[in-house]
């Protein structure tokens, strides 16, 4: 949690969008993508015009793969001016849509779309910010947040994944705004409430832009002199790790604080499997003292 | 018992004036509204003074930019929490200045805001596109001999360097056209000497000669813009341009095509001084150059080291050691020269000069009406890579520099100032000891009293508790 209220001298912003084509807003209407995300290159250029030295990052998150919108890996994209805008300005605008549209393209046709990667995204836009600071030169602070915009539904699939992230965000002191232009997403609403960001789920799509400008585009240190929506209470559920839904009572691993919702205690499915839910993400294989343990089972899983 | 204004001098609070370097906000502000009105006709400027507004001013703004309705000033005021209401007034007042904003009456009466309608249109032109395309941006075939950057930085450099060699009345006088000799006089920075006529440097001057590169640039871009209106040229116009190349991008051509007589005379202008490269007069094309970029981060005091573009940018010189020395690795007798302003040079060798930082050097140059801070950012900003990579034990300093040095030079500075000056009002001449006390710890009990002696039965109020104690005075005298 950024505790210091200190203006830094710039500040860099991730933006992820969730371009995920199951996304509820899009099915019905996909021309309102193109809205949305006009929307947000509006609002990613507002925030390079805050000040010279800030600095952006557009992530796009499909449901096969997450890739850097902005800037673009290499050379960038050689831009003359068409009209009144700042050269800077178009250059985002245009790198934005090209390689979206390269990304749409890439998607696998006749795969049917899963979720969107969020936290893979989210990931990467740690990543991105962990490079930045490293380059930074001596004498410069930098202030540090992400911006996901998505419309796609909260699921506790990617539970593991998101916590890390939002654990990790919070040590690196990257803030974590969530942007849900269609349905409450509680487990990304923990995130932005771990790292101090702010979530806000937007009425309608029409003023998506200046719900972005009034909410996300003031600094940190700036945020606590406005008036801004956000607060309410945060759900706080766990997700279980067999089923992946968030529940409020649970059985609790004593040695790997997994949480689960089976009725039997996790002593015994661990017994029966040999391993613990974990060691699916941990790969790390449970060993069970005492009598319990069958060996010929625990042979059968080793297989 | 009579009193008598004294007004203690508090407009020249310093005995001796330092050089007066306004950032774009202020240089703006003492324009009139009319020149403002042309100015925000240029995307360019308005995004450079929505860059330069304070924090909460720039919320202000884009939360109006879409909004086509004068609204409420009540509502905008709602905006900030309760806290924060004196810097919301502040920002308020910094649009209002630059008339970025209006009052306007909204239906019920009730006082309203609503964005100058020309910087509103523009400001959405620079961040949304639409409008027409900037004079220089026209579109130009590849160019054969394209220049990169660092061709660029070394161009810049030499150039300036030629105005401030000119300054410091180093034998090299080529290169410089009477144009920037004229400016130079008129900002003040040099002087005809009374018998030769030739220029030479005045005590602002060397001043200058200690400001950061890019506060140079703009200082003397300001002073330029003065002249630049008795020579047809129109200041609007120029600044604009100005502004275009600051949000331009280094080590890009831009095309001359399209661009007026007079903006061709300009652009020869600021190539002499080296904020645009190009190769030949009618080259048809131009690079602008760091120094042109600059422009626009100009800030009065956040301003920090520029490490941005330390790669390219010339790399500094100076190591100062917490003994006081200053060791200087340079070949050039003006950075020598500067440099023995305010050290007392020891040694000279062919590639460094040695110095040490001692009271009276440094006194000599606060004398001059330098400024400690400004010896303390010269020494800053051509801090030696080495110094900047140095860890400063585990402190965590705020300049580079070693911290004994710093607060050793700001305590020179402040042993000169021991006098501090409030405005005042003498109150003498009272009639009993009687009346003198009363009125006197009537004084001390309002907090107004600045000074009294009871033996000359003479007091001094502050000039804000004058007209109270004034009135006190008048009751008593009549009660007794």
């Amino acid at each position: 949690m950024a505790d210091d209220n200190t203006p830094t001298d710039c500040s860099l912003l991730v933006v992820v969008v969730d371009t995920n084509p199951n996304q509820r807003y899009i099915i019905e209407d996909p021309k309102v993508l193109t809205n949305c995300l006009d929307a947000v290159i509006a609002f990613s250029n507002s925030h390079l015009m805050q000040k010279a030295k800030n600095q952006l990052a557009v992530i796009g998150c499909h449901f096969h793969k997450s890739e850097y919108l902005y800037p673009s890996p290499g050379k960038p994209l050689d831009v003359r001016q068409i009209d009144g805008q700042y050269e800077l300005f178009t250059l985002v605008e245009k790198t934005i849509k090209m390689r979206l549209v390269n990304l749409i393209k890439s998607q696998p046709q006749e795969d049917k779309p899963g979720e969107s990667l969020l936290a893979g995204a989210l990931a990467m836009a740690l990543c991105y910010i962990s490079r930045v600071r490293r380059q930074l030169s001596p004498g410069l602070t930098m202030s540090s947040r992400i911006l996901i915009v998505t419309g796609s539904s909260d699921t506790a699939a990617q539970y593991i994944n998101y916590m890390n992230v939002f654990f990790t965000a919070q040590k690196q002191q990257v803030l974590i705004d969530v942007c849900s232009l269609d349905k409450h997403l509680s487990l990304l609403q923990q995130g932005c409430d771990i790292t101090g960001g702010l979530y806000l789920k937007v009425p309608s799509l029409e003023g998506l832009l200046q719900y972005l400008l009034w909410v996300f585009l003031p600094e940190a240190s700036e945020r606590s002199k406005l008036v801004l929506p956000g607060g309410g209470r945060v759900d706080y559920r766990a997700a279980c790790f067999c089923h992946r839904e968030p529940l409020s009572i649970g059985y609790v691993c004593s040695l790997c604080l997994s949480v689960a919702v089976v009725t039997r205690s996790h002593e015994e499915s661990t017994r029966d499997h040999g391993y613990c839910f974990v060691a699916e993400t941990s790969s790390t294989v449970f060993k069970i003292g005492g009598p319990l343990a069958t060996k010929p089972k625990k042979k059968k899983m080793k297989i | 018992m009579s009193e008598s204004s004294k007004s203690k001098g508090s407009v020249n609070l310093n005995p001796s004036p330092t050089l007066q370097c306004k950032d774009l906000h202020e240089y703006l502000k003492s324009r009139s509204a009319q020149f403002l009105e042309t100015l925000y006709n240029y995307p360019t400027i308005c995004l450079a003074v929505y860059r330069e507004l304070p924090e909460l001013a720039r919320h202000f703004v884009i939360r109006l930019l879409f909004v086509e309705q004068p609204v409420p000033q009540a509502v905008v005021a709602s905006w900030v929490s309760q806290a924060h209401a004196k810097e919301q007034l502040k920002a308020a007042e910094a649009l209002s200045e630059l008339s970025v904003w209006q009052e306007a009456p909204i239906p019920g009466g009730l006082p309203g805001w609503l964005l100058a309608h020309s910087f509103k249109r523009n400001l959405k032109v620079a961040l949304l596109g639409g409008g027409r395309p900037w004079s220089m941006s026209s579109s130009l075939e590849p160019d054969g001999k394209a220049r990169d950057v660092a061709f660029l930085d070394a161009y810049a450099l030499e150039r300036w360097e030629c105005v401030l060699h000119y300054m410091v009345g180093s034998a090299q006088t080529e290169g410089i056209s009477a144009d920037a000799v004229r400016i130079l006089l008129h900002a003040g920075l040099m002087t005809r000497d009374a018998d030769d006529g030739s220029a030479v440097i005045t005590r602002a001057g060397f001043q200058f000669l200690l400001l950061s590169t890019a506060k140079q640039v703009w200082l003397f871009l300001q002073h330029y813009l003065h002249t630049a209106e008795k020579r047809s040229l129109s200041a609007a116009e120029c600044l604009a341009f100005l502004y275009q190349l600051s949000f331009s991008t280094l080590g890009k051509d831009y095309s001359t095509e399209g661009m007026s007589n007079n903006m061709l005379v300009f652009l020869q202008h600021l190539r002499e001084f080296g904020l645009v490269y190009q190769r030949k007069r009618k080259a048809g094309r131009f690079f602008p150059t760091r120094l042109a970029l600059n422009i626009a981060c100009v800030r009065s005091d956040n301003e920090t080291l520029e490490p941005a573009d330390a790669g390219a940018a010339p790399r500094g010189y100076i190591l100062v050691e917490t003994n006081y020395r200053v060791y200087a690795y340079t070949q050039t007798s003006l950075q020598a020269a500067l440099l023995g302003l305010f050290a007392e040079l020891v040694y000279r060798f062919p590639n460094v000069v040695v110095g040490v930082l001692t009271r009276e050097s440094v006194r000599q140059a606060l004398r001059g009406g330098i400024t400690a801070a400004q010896i303390i950012r010269y020494l800053e900003q051509h801090a030696h890579p080495q110094m900047l990579k140095a860890d400063s034990g585990g402190i965590r300093s705020e300049s580079v520099l070693p911290p004994t040095v710093v607060d050793q030079v700001k305590l020179w500075e402040s042993e000169r100032n021991r006098f501090t000056y409030t405005e005042g009002v003498v109150y003498n001449q009272f009639l009993s000891q009687a009346d003198f006390v009363a009125l006197r710890d009537y004084a001390r009990a309002q907090k107004v009293l600045t000074w009294q002696s009871e033996r000359a039965r003479t007091m001094v109020v502050t000039r804000a508790g004058h007209d109270d104690v004034r009135r006190y005075w008048k009751r008593y005298s009549k009660s007794s």
